[in-house]
């Protein structure tokens, strides 16, 4: 008899996962009907949503791209086009954030001169910088960028500053009694320490950027997921709104698990 | 391994080390050393006009209560720390900082957990041993494994050794740069008497393989542990402002037994000793004064 029990156990274990997700769909599709029948179907229901599928990935192939015309392309090419320029504000704001990350966790002074300078502007809503950006590069994509680079600088910058001045005292001795070189220092001990908590920084950066991203192509207008959002909320098409609201949501999730596992690769005991 | 144990027995029967330690040039040269540390409250004076000299080959034991300074004393000897007032001459050179003719070993061994154990020894000594070429240096590392009996577990990161097996990477590291002064801050102080009673004897060991030539300094605040390894155990008064309140001399005989010495009657009269420096209360009747 036990044996019987341990293999319905067993079975258990294998497919619980698949169960749950079955039943977080249900929950969701529940949701999402009761809103749309508490909005007399102002809200699109579930059904539309299918029909959305159907539109955004069978009637027009969702990797259509028409260089003519810039607002007709398929749905996975605009977000894709967001992808690139989070990853281009994303590298270049990390290129800045982690050496000033560096140099703020590793001198007092420097601490003392920027910190203010950083606790100020960190708050600010990144869509604030999008004028400058116009202003200072003239195209509405270099703003979206520049926008997304100011994002994800705090979040990598403050964690950086935290993990170098956060260093052991029992590590910093060990360089001290050994007589290690500076390059060693940073390569063996400093770096290796700083990791997670970069890395922590990088994967708060991309998910705000990423969030910040959509509200940043509204603002700037005929690109990316974000303008696919707004130019179908003004075409009355709210399914197709929903559906990207999905679709972000799936990329954002994916991004987050990349880091999640970068995190993890690179955590020590 | 037969012929130096067989050695060292015929160099015992000759003399006693402690005795032969007379003869031996000065390794470490404590100068009326003063050590301050500016705090928020003001300056804190935490070891005041202390002196002592330590011959090459002795082993000497510093112990007190916690907060006695004789860390922090022994860190002016490593260089960790610079004395407010005073000097310390380490093999007759002013000690200006850490050196490699002094090998460290921390309380915590202080082993980088992102490196494996063969890694933690290879980067100190390919810090320390420059002119060292890459084949000579990896010999040494693998030789100081072995010495200590983690080759099988080079591999390893420190997170997945036990207490001991750190120890014994943190004492390898130490013994792999070939210190003529080893340093050993608390060392066995966080591991359980079972693992530390074998560190005892590996400690003693590695000394003994090396002809007794290396000096080794260690803090402690154990008694049993101070007699069983030192030549002299030097006892400190309570900060602030610690001193040296008494030198006691173990001329105990080596090789030592660990099993054996607690029977010496001098064993017994040196631990007495001790205690009457350490606590002034022994049982429950002592504590209404």
């Amino acid at each position: 008899m036990p044996i019987v029990h341990n293999t319905l156990k067993y079975t258990w274990i294998k497919i619980a996962p698949f169960i749950y997700f079955i039943g977080s769909i249900f929950v969701l599709i529940l949701l999402w009907s009761f809103f749309s029948w508490k909005t007399n179907g102002d809200i699109p229901g579930p059904s539309a949503g299918l029909l959305a599928v159907q539109e955004l990935f069978i009637d027009m192939s969702p990797f259509y791209s028409d260089p003519e015309d810039p607002n007709t392309q398929g749905i996975l090419i605009m977000m894709w086009g967001s992808l690139l320029r989070v990853f281009m504000g994303f590298l270049l704001g990390s290129l800045v954030a982690i050496p000033i990350g560096f140099l703020m966790g590793s001198s007092p002074l420097w601490m003392n001169i920027l910190n203010p300078i950083v606790q100020t502007l960190r708050p600010v809503s990144p869509l604030a910088w999008f004028p400058l950006g116009m202003i200072a590069l003239k195209s509405a994509s270099g703003a979206t960028i520049f926008m997304i680079f100011i994002t994800s600088l705090w979040p990598t910058l403050i964690n950086t500053a935290l993990g170098v001045s956060s260093l052991p005292t029992d590590h910093k001795n060990v360089a001290k009694a050994f007589g290690f070189s500076t390059y060693k220092y940073l390569t063996k001990i400093m770096i290796p320490y700083a990791l997670p908590y970069i890395i922590t920084g990088l994967r708060l950066s991309i998910g705000v950027a990423w969030m910040v991203i959509v509200a940043g192509e509204m603002l700037s207008g005929g690109q990316g997921i974000g303008f696919f959002v707004w130019d179908s909320y003004n075409g009355g098409a709210l399914e197709k709104v929903i559906m990207a609201i999905f679709l972000i949501g799936i990329a954002g999730l994916i991004l987050d698990k990349f880091f999640n596992y970068l995190q993890k690769k690179y955590s020590f005991v | 391994m037969e012929s130096v144990s067989n050695n060292i027995q015929e160099i015992e029967t000759v003399e006693n080390h402690y005795d032969l330690l007379k003869s031996k040039p000065v390794s470490i040269d404590v100068k009326n050393v003063t050590i301050s540390f500016d705090t928020p409250k003001g300056i804190y004076c935490a070891v005041k006009n202390v002196s002592l000299q330590i011959k090459k080959g002795e082993i000497v034991s510093i112990i007190g209560h916690s907060g006695c300074g004789k860390s922090t004393l022994m860190n002016t000897i490593s260089g960790m720390v610079k004395p407010t007032d005073g000097e310390v001459l380490a093999n007759g050179k002013v000690v200006k900082g850490p050196g490699p003719d002094r090998g460290i070993v921390f309380q915590n061994y202080s082993l980088l957990p992102w490196l494996s154990v063969y890694v933690n020894i290879y980067e100190a000594v390919d810090s320390v041993l420059k002119d060292k070429t890459k084949a000579e240096k990896v010999e040494i590392t693998e030789n100081a494994l072995k010495m200590v009996n983690l080759w099988v577990h080079k591999d390893k990161l420190p997170g997945q050794l036990s207490g001991g097996m750190k120890q014994r990477t943190a004492i390898a590291r130490a013994f792999a740069i070939n210190p003529s002064i080893l340093l050993l801050d608390e060392p066995f102080g966080a591991l359980d008497a079972l693992t530390k009673g074998t560190m005892h004897i590996e400690l003693l060991k590695l000394w003994n393989l090396d002809n007794r030539n290396k000096t080794i300094v260690m803090v402690t605040h154990d008694i049993d542990e101070a007699i069983f390894l030192s030549d002299r155990v030097v006892v400190m008064n309570n900060g602030p402002e610690a001193t040296i309140k008494e030198i006691v001399d173990i001329p105990l005989h080596r090789v030592r037994n660990k099993k054996e010495i607690v029977k010496d009657p001098l064993y017994a009269q040196t631990h007495d000793k001790l205690m009457n420096l350490l606590f002034d209360k022994f049982d429950i009747n002592d504590m209404d004064h």
